[in-house]
């Protein structure tokens, strides 16, 4: 009986970000009111690593891809450890075979929480070259 | 020779996801305990392993569980302020 649950989860996880996709290529987060601000900036007035990721989505989205990224380059770490997920299931499935997952690489790990930490901060410094972080 | 336990998940996709998602305290502590998995495993100390990937999917799913709150109470209230006339839907 898990196998259905499963299936059932994946079909909502399917519709539901496809809706959001939509909605987020529809609609501009920048020019419209009905999209939520980021909880942390409302209240500290400090941009979080998250912070233009919405924009960011958009922006994609729509093709301007250099454009969305500047916004939060996050969403680049992201998509290269998603992709990167991918083809090890896909080579594990097709080949049969373990491969070193560099994701279990403590050194790998740690560079990607260093980095995001780093990124916090430097975004939220108000001179020139950190500007361009900025969300 | 004592057998080598199976490497627990760090989570580390769902971790950057939820940070990414703002609600950045509990991603960022979910990404530090998905770094103290394979630490952890490499030296030897599974059960600090295991531990540390059970907190790391906790932290992460809080803090969508968070954001799913949030979004909801938002959207509860742009409902409100929309009825009210006090935004242009």
């Amino acid at each position: 009986m898990p196998k259905k649950q499963t299936i059932l989860l994946i079909v909502i996880l399917v519709l539901a970000i496809s809706s959001l996709l939509a909605l987020y290529f529809l609609y501009n987060p920048a020019t419209n009111t009905f999209f939520p601000k980021c909880v942390f900036y409302t209240t500290t007035n400090l941009y979080c690593p998250g912070c233009g990721s919405q924009r960011a989505i958009h922006n994609i989205l729509k093709g301007n891809i250099l454009n969305g990224i500047r916004h939060n380059i996050l969403i680049v770490l992201l998509f290269l450890v998603l992709t990167y997920k991918a083809i090890l299931f896909i080579l594990k499935l097709l080949l049969k075979k373990e491969y070193n997952n560099l994701l279990n690489n403590p050194i790998v790990t740690k560079s990607i929480l260093v980095f995001v930490l780093a990124y916090w901060i430097l975004r939220n410094i108000s001179s020139y070259p950190f500007t361009l972080l900025a969300p | 020779m004592e057998q080598k336990p199976e490497r627990p998940k760090n989570y580390l996709a769902l971790a950057i996801i939820s940070t990414i998602a703002c609600c950045m305290p509990l991603g960022i502590v979910s990404i530090i305990y998905s770094t103290k998995v394979d630490t952890a495993y490499n030296d030897g100390n599974y059960a600090l392993a295991e531990s540390s990937s059970k907190k790391a999917k906790n932290w992460g799913i809080a803090s969508m569980v968070a954001i799913g709150v949030i979004l909801i109470l938002y959207v509860i209230i742009m409902l409100i302020a929309v009825a009210a006339g006090a935004i242009d839907a």
